[in-house]
């Protein structure tokens, strides 16, 4: 089956093309091909991705100052971090003592915060540092918890490995420390939600219509306390599946919380969220809250939809947002021609299939070569994606919107306006008017 | 003052920036005893980043060249991520895509394997091999596993297309430097593996420009231009690095200009190398005169007035063109601007931290404006910039009250606690990092240094020459303007 566009041979069965009722799925989980140029992160990263947002906790980066330096910026927020900054000394002897002093002057400079997360990076994974005993040692000394973060960038396939530690740490040291008290009637967690440009404030704004309390975010709006008090929700609600699906499966062994895989993006992936909780609860509100929102919503997006009708968008991006993202665009009208991930699992694609049309592309884990390719083949009028892929796309000629979001929120019925506003905004740019000379417009039109 | 304030709400106020979580009851003081980056071994928001990603820098200023970074992913998108937030440009970097089996087994087959796939996908005339902490600390043998790559290549496309992408091997442990080494390392292995003589020398200089953006490497070639002197920059990231918008675009897309290899293997032939910024190049151009005794003229910097004359006194005496009068009419309008603008810059209290080279040369220009720096902050450790910051001091120790406060390597943590020690200042000039101390400060920040992410359009305006200076005066100006004095007062002007 054709995919139109050239991959390396062994990439071939990453790159799929939707046909027909057969279902068909890209390879995924597999790891990068060395040589390309990828657009996955490691494992540090995506324990970065996680953690970061925790404000009451030290931020720790036991390694170089290359790494705490890239560390300290996340979801364009600036974050304090702290750092051993080895040096070649410390790599070859060994850096365990300089650990455990750093833990302490850290705990001196900023003696209000109630832990330390200590994070590995791949020298000191490299070098065998045993950090679990280093942090015990100076968590006696300390009087807090000194937790590790296993995370050195080498291990597993991208940042999602990273993710997947930092939920283990949380599960392990945060979640469910308070007391054993009896759940808040209409308290909810929101999993896997980072609360970028706002998106958290959109998602709190529908709970508290439907008269729920929102307990703790992770990590959106998470701390300590927060999460020690995490256990007395009576659900949990998974926002990003892949950061959040360990959380949730790990709540409910240990405290018995269900919960709901949702999205907050587009109209009906909010509506059927809201449904759902609000069956979970038997609160009555949803019906309501779902109409309203939806009503204003189209209203409100009218105005853009003749300028998004039949437009052709080529979704990449982190994981799990695919499916629900993909299905935001169909409901502006636009027509999906390509969605692709760096690290998204089987369910996420299977998600994401039932999603799209016929001769759509599936592509897991792509490198930024098959995207050049596709969008020159292709020539989408609107890329949505990384920042990394952002100006190869606007060199390309091709108008890109940023997810995560640059500019306001994409959740909840309010945010859907905000993504009409700024796709309708991209697309019908003077801007790639001027690119593009006549002689190429031309061309344009003729293959479209 | 405000800041000595115990904020509302029990907030420590150094946690007000980062989020509105109470994250305290009430603000304890800092321990002096730990504030100082000498007494502790823990560092706080580090003023420096990692040795390979001052080689990738390099690397992307060469003709038809992709950086090949032998570690982990991360190694290469925090580096992508950074260019492409500074430059608003495509960075494309190949990763070795380092995972448990390559930390187990050490690099040697993704090194041969990423260097097949990298040159069958994009047929790059340039290769920059940049090694991380992970390939350091296995100890990959670098030298050998490139020859098997070679060797590899051969058998399958042919000697004549190998020899058509040169590989340069340049090594840079991230624990072993910052940012200015690995972009200093990266200078000296692109001399040692591609400079070679034979030809006539040609009537040539080198330009080592150290981190200087695009903006400035224009400008610098501006200068030579009205010189009438031919030049070699090298890794000229001044098109690479701001390429138009033009589609449609060939694929693979490669930026147009840059330093081409032709141009890196002439250098041994030229009349001298002049290096900008001691730290970040000095090596490049001391191997040349060592090795082809082309002479080496390194730093300083050329930001404000006398550095600029410095510069192109160095190259007229050199190449034996005189200074033309464009270039004297040039400084006639900075010095006029100076004239101007001096009673707001004078004795203006100034903070200034970043790059150890382009930082000597910013203390320089703002004392040459009559402002008093009372502290400078090198990330980088430097004995060229002690040398001098300790010439400028005393050069003018008739302007300051109190001799400025240097820290020669240190963090941002011990910069921020010292400021705010002191009386107000009213200006603060350094990179994007120090947005958060500018804000706790409650002053303004002229942004210049490595890296500016959060702003649009430093990376194309210069800070070097005469015409750089002017603008960069007139932002000093500006700001100082719009944060010292009432409206009626700046709209008399």
């Amino acid at each position: 089956m054709s995919v139109l566009i050239e991959i390396l041979p062994s990439r071939r069965g990453q790159v799929v093309v939707k046909r027909g009722n057969v279902p068909v799925l890209p390879e995924c989980g597999r790891p990068t091909l060395p040589g390309v140029i990828s657009e996955r992160s490691c494992a540090f990263y995506g324990a970065r991705w996680m953690l970061a947002a925790i404000p009451d906790v030290i931020h720790l980066v036991h390694g170089p100052a290359g790494c705490a330096y890239y560390g300290s910026t996340v979801r364009r927020k600036s974050y304090r971090i702290f750092s051993t900054q080895l040096v070649e000394r410390d790599i070859i002897f060994g850096a365990g003592a300089k650990l455990y002093q750093a833990v302490l002057e850290a705990c001196a400079l900023d003696p209000h915060a109630c832990a330390v997360l200590v994070y590995a990076t791949c020298g000191t994974g490299l070098i065998g540092e045993d950090l679990l005993a280093v942090c015990n040692r100076a968590a006696r000394k300390v009087n807090r918890p000194v937790v590790p973060v296993n995370a050195p960038g080498f291990c597993g396939r991208s940042q999602a490995a990273g993710h997947d530690i930092a939920a283990r740490v949380l599960l392990d040291y945060f979640i469910g420390t308070g007391e054993a008290r009896e759940p808040v009637d209409n308290g909810v967690n929101v999993l896997g939600e980072f609360d970028v440009q706002g998106d958290l404030d959109e998602i709190d704004a529908l709970l508290k219509q439907l008269g729920l309390k929102l307990i703790c975010a992770f990590s959106g709006r998470a701390s300590v306390s927060a999460m020690a008090g995490a256990h007395r929700a009576r659900l949990n609600i998974v926002h990003c599946q892949r950061t959040g699906h360990l959380l949730a499966e790990g709540m409910q062994d240990r405290f018995g919380i269900p919960y709901l895989k949702v999205s907050f993006f587009g109209l009906e992936e909010t509506a059927s969220a809201v449904r759902s909780i609000a069956r979970f609860f038997g609160t009555t509100g949803g019906k309501e809250v779902i109409e309203e929102g939806i009503r204003n919503a189209r209203k409100a997006v009218t105005p853009f939809l003749p300028k998004l009708a039949g437009k052709r968008v080529a979704l990449f991006f982190g994981a799990s947002r695919m499916g629900s993202m993909a299905r935001a665009f169909a409901e502006l009208g636009m027509d999906v021609v390509m969605i692709g991930s760096q690290f998204g699992c089987r369910e996420d694609y299977q998600d994401a299939e039932a999603k799209i049309k016929d001769g759509a592309v599936l592509i897991d884990d792509a490198p930024e070569k098959d995207l050049e390719e596709f969008i020159s083949e292709r020539r989408p009028h609107l890329m949505v994606g990384g920042t990394k892929e952002k100006y190869l796309a606007h060199k390309l000629g091709v108008p890109f919107l940023v997810f995560p979001q640059e500019m306001s929120p994409f959740a909840g019925f309010r945010g859907f306006i905000n993504l009409a506003r700024e796709a309708a905004g991209l697309v019908s740019a003077p801007v790639w008017r001027m690119a593009w000379p006549k002689c190429y417009l031309a061309l344009q039109a003729k293959e479209s | 003052m405000r800041l000595k304030e115990i904020p509302i709400d029990g907030i420590p106020y150094d946690r007000l920036k980062i989020t509105k979580i109470p994250a305290a009851p009430e603000y304890v003081p800092r321990d002096p005893e730990l504030v100082p980056a000498a007494n502790r071994v823990v560092v706080v928001n580090p003023n420096r980043i990692c040795m390979p990603i001052g080689a990738m820098w390099a690397v992307l200023g060469v003709h038809r060249a992709i950086p090949f970074v032998q570690g982990a992913q991360g190694c290469t998108t925090y580096a992508r991520y950074t260019f492409c937030r500074i430059f608003k440009e495509p960075a494309t970097i190949a990763t070795a895509s380092f995972h448990e089996d390559a930390a187990v087994f050490g690099g040697r087959k993704n090194l041969a394997e990423g260097i097949r796939n990298l040159v069958v996908r994009y047929w790059p005339e340039v290769i920059g091999v940049v090694t991380t902490c992970s390939s350091e600390i296995m100890g990959d043998d670098m030298v050998g596993f490139l020859k098997e790559a070679r060797a590899g290549l051969i058998k399958e496309i042919g000697e004549a297309k190998t020899d058509e992408t040169t590989i340069v091997l340049i090594n840079t442990p991230s624990f072993a430097g910052s940012h200015v080494d690995g972009y200093d390392r990266a200078a000296r292995a692109f001399v040692e593996a591609l400079a070679t003589t034979g030809d006539a020398p040609a009537d040539r200089v080198n330009i080592i420009p150290g981190m200087l953006y695009p903006g400035d490497i224009r400008e610098i070639k501006h200068l030579l231009r009205e010189m009438g002197v031919e030049a070699t920059v090298l890794f000229d990231i001044s098109e690479t690095l701001d390429a138009p918008l033009e589609p449609p675009q060939e694929i693979p897309y490669y930026p147009p200009g840059g330093t081409h290899v032709t141009e890196i293997k002439q250098m041994a032939n030229a009349r001298a190398t002049f290096a900008l910024q001691p730290d970040a190049g000095g090596s490049g151009a001391h191997y040349l005169e060592r090795k082809f005794g082309v002479p080496a003229v390194v730093g300083p910097v050329p930001i404000g007035i006398a550095n600029t004359d410095t510069f192109l006194q160095n190259l007229s005496r050199i190449t034996g063109r005189k200074i033309p009068a464009s270039l004297r009419t040039e400084r006639g309008r900075l010095v006029d601007a100076m004239a101007d603008t001096f009673h707001h810059t004078m004795m203006k209290r100034v903070a200034i931290f970043g790059d150890p080279d382009a930082i000597a040369g910013v203390t320089r220009f703002v004392c040459e404006l009559g402002m008093t720096p009372v502290a400078v902050a090198a990330g980088t450790p430097s004995k060229n910039f002690a040398r001098e910051i300790d010439s400028i001091f005393a050069e003018y120790q008739d302007l300051f009250l109190a001799t400025p406060k240097v820290f020669n390597g240190g963090d941002l943590f011990e910069f921020e606690e010292y400021l705010k020690t002191l009386p107000r200042l009213d200006l603060i000039i350094g990179h994007s990092k120090g947005v958060d101390i500018a804000r706790e400060l409650e002053v303004p920040l002229v942004r210049v240094g490595f890296p500016i992410y959060d702003r649009f359009g430093y990376q194309k305006r210069p800070v070097v020459g005469y015409r750089g200076a002017e603008l960069l005066l007139y932002e000093i100006a500006n700001e100082i303007l719009d944060y010292r004095y009432p409206d009626d007062r700046t709209q008399q002007l």
